[in-house]
């Protein structure tokens, strides 16, 4: 290709190529290497992982690692008979689920009201959205159980998950907040002209436009509610999420059990990633706002 | 969009309704056998025989404290027995753990019994069981013994020059120091290091003896993997080949012994111009005046309190009887390796054994905050050493005050709280 490109004469309009073409070139070198450092960044870690995890416990310890593993299903085989695994995964779906939802639902109104409409504290509102995620979860976690044990939510999904709604919620506001002020609010007042109401302008304009913005923000209440470790930990006890329930006793673990506990924790959150990444990209093409 | 969202909210109404369904089994909150395995091991080995349901929820300290806090706040308990350390029992208050001096189970050894008294003149928890911290060695460090030394009665000055050997040969320093954040470093000098080298670990914490004793440990530190500073559980170190020469709890070594039996040897501590200094890690078993079940409860620590359940205990754990037993010959390598070593230490003529930090209440934190920081001024920040000892020691009076605890072993008695002199 660039064989071909040097040896076709350099086109009239511009004066001077040569110069042009080592500093596109150096350039298009450069974007490919950013490309594959950052792919790097995020997929070296996971081949070890998935290395790791397939490996016998003597072939963990070593080093170099062989490119293939050798499928050594021991460390894995040791979690599936671990007892209250199942549960505790089941848990960890349904505390994000919900963490998921209701964050989007608390969390999009508030974002849609800081963008468009005028009201007084607004900028003080915005401060202070942030501010729920300036006290350490441990700092805060004592005074949360005794208000559940008080209140009878302790213990239960439903609990836990509005706790990790208050992590996820600033991030539903400020990412919502941001892409309907990306949005001309002309368009909304158009669609009142043809007859639309707010709410039907809202669902049939507004809301396919930030469709992908919502699942980001969707995916990253998941994340928030998957990661979480210390409120599920005191929170929870017969209803543990997967986090709480194995990281715990990874810290101390052997080290090919922390290789397939941490493959375990990381592939249901892959595969929603997966699941949603659709909605990502597919709208339009405006998920980049 | 809109189905999706919905029926998320349906599974989210479910799990609702699900989770408020009672639960009558113990509720067993410990920090010990935390690791996979061992927790496997608790639940399948060691409480099925147990009759009635256990549920064992092994936790981070953190965690672990935070919820029985609430629980004690608010008056309504879950949990029905805690397992954990002598150290997170002695921050407690003694009136919210249920008296239990008339249960009739108690520890061999009148010590820990004193030690599970905390204070008060019953016992507030049973010493459950016992560990303490080795050293352990790659096979193919023996080579490079100094002429003359013996394994299992090495003095600091003979550590020092084995491990000056083994860099020479292998222009590496192989000897492995668990300094990272989670390694137990502090109990090597409060354990190990002082007793040996000052018979104290208060009295004397800036006397003389004690310059002699960082002298000595910084020589050490010239022949120390430098990447200590990240270690915590000295058996990767020993499997990947980082480490040859290394220093830990010994449950923090099993793995090891348990994965290549033939590669490694367990042997005591070292000794100092004072002796043999060594510690040891005691687990208790409590139960909380919250508990929902108090009678189940104490079912259950009787339970593990028996000889046959305490050998089991040591199967899962590594952690030894604290009762007195017939120990069987099956038991894992790294049972034997360390049984061996220990017996080794506590038997040899020199042998200077100390105690755990008692009466220091919730400030137990703050008085490891000292070692620690002296160890990482004088031996990471190259500072002066009477400098930096002069300079803690006010620090470490202050908590002495301010608990009034007085000393321990091998501190000489004190009447109040013990004097740093």
């Amino acid at each position: 290709m660039t064989h071909a490109s040097m040896a076709a004469p350099a086109p009239k309009t511009e004066p001077n190529p040569t110069p042009v073409t080592p500093v596109r070139n150096s350039g298009r070198y450069l974007y490919a290497a950013t490309v594959i450092l950052l792919c790097a960044w995020v997929l070296v870690p996971l081949y070890f992982l998935l290395v790791n995890t397939l490996s016998s416990p003597e072939q963990v310890s070593t080093f170099p690692k062989s490119f293939i593993p050798e499928f050594d299903l021991g460390s894995l085989q040791f979690f599936a008979g671990f007892q209250g695994i199942l549960n505790a995964l089941k848990n960890s779906i349904i505390v994000a689920s919900m963490t998921m939802v209701m964050s989007i639902l608390f969390g999009a109104p508030a974002g849609y009201a800081l963008s468009r409409f005028e009201f007084r504290g607004k900028e003080t509102f915005r401060v202070l959205i942030l501010l729920t995620r300036a006290f350490p979860l441990p700092l805060l976690a004592l005074p949360l159980a005794v208000l559940f044990i008080r209140t009878g939510l302790d213990d239960t999904t439903f609990g836990l998950a509005l706790v990790h709604t208050t992590l996820a919620l600033p991030f539903a506001v400020l990412i919502t907040f941001s892409l309907f002020s990306g949005i001309p609010v002309e368009l909304e007042e158009a669609a009142w002209t043809l007859g639309c109401t707010r709410f039907t302008a809202f669902t049939k304009v507004v809301l396919p436009l930030i469709l992908p913005g919502i699942t980001a923000s969707a995916i990253f209440a998941f994340v928030i509610s998957w990661n979480e470790v210390f409120a599920a930990a005191v929170l929870t006890i017969e209803n543990r999420t997967l986090t709480a329930f194995l990281l715990q006793t990874l810290g101390e673990a052997p080290l090919h059990l922390k290789f397939a506990g941490g493959f375990i924790l990381v592939v249901p959150a892959l595969i929603f990633i997966f699941a949603v990444r659709k909605y990502l990209f597919s709208m339009w093409g405006i998920a980049n706002r | 969009m809109f189905t999706r969202v919905q029926m998320l909210g349906a599974a989210a109404a479910l799990a609702v309704s699900a989770g408020d369904v009672a639960q009558a089994d113990v509720l067993f909150w410990s920090t010990q056998a935390r690791p996979a395995e061992e927790a496997q091991a608790m639940r399948d080995n060691v409480l099925d025989g147990f009759d009635g349901e256990v549920d064992f929820q092994p936790n981070e300290d953190g965690p672990w404290l935070t919820r029985l806090r609430a629980e004690i706040e608010s008056g309504t308990g879950t949990i029905d027995v805690l397992g954990s350390l002598h150290g997170n029992f002695s921050a407690m208050n003694p009136d919210n753990l249920v008296d239990l001096g008339d249960m009739g189970v108690m520890a061999a050894s009148e010590t820990f019994n004193d030690l599970g008294r905390l204070g008060t003149d019953t016992l507030q928890y049973i010493p459950w069981m016992q560990a303490t911290y080795l050293m352990a060695a790659n096979r193919e460090a023996l080579q490079y013994l100094p002429e003359g030394a013996d394994i299992d009665a090495l003095s600091y000055d003979e550590l020092i020059a084995w491990t000056a050997n083994v860099e020479e040969a292998t222009g590496e320093a192989k000897f492995g120091f668990p300094a990272g954040p989670d390694g137990l470093k502090h109990r090597f000098f409060q354990g190990y290091l002082y007793p040996s080298y000052t018979n104290g670990v208060v009295r004397t914490f800036a006397s003389d003896a004690a310059v002699t004793a960082w002298e000595a440990f910084r020589e050490l530190w010239e022949h120390t993997n430098p990447a200590s500073t990240n270690y915590a559980f000295m058996q990767e170190q020993l499997l990947s080949g980082d480490a040859w020469i290394v220093f830990d709890h010994s449950s923090r070594l099993a793995q090891a012994f348990n994965e290549r039996p033939d590669d490694f040897v367990a042997f005591p501590a070292p000794a100092g111009p004072e002796g043999r200094g060594f510690m040891p890690v005691l687990a208790g078993l409590a139960i909380p005046e919250t508990a929902p079940d108090q009678d189940e409860a104490k079912a259950l620590i009787e339970y593990l309190m028996k000889p046959e359940i305490q050998i089991e205990t040591l199967r899962a754990t590594g952690f030894f009887p604290v009762v007195n037993v017939e120990f069987p010959d099956d038991l894992p390598p790294s049972v034997q390796a360390a049984g061996a070593a220990i017996s080794a230490m506590s038997g040899a003529p020199d042998a200077n054994p100390g105690l755990l930090p008692a009466g220091l209440g919730e400030m137990g934190g703050d008085f490891n905050r000292v070692y620690v920081d002296t160890f990482e001024r004088i031996i990471l920040g190259g500072q002066d050493i009477r400098t930096v000892l002069d300079d803690q020691k006010g620090r470490l009076a202050e908590i002495m005050q301010e608990t009034g605890a007085p000393c321990w072993a091998p501190d000489a008695p004190s009447d109040g709280a013990c004097p740093v002199e």
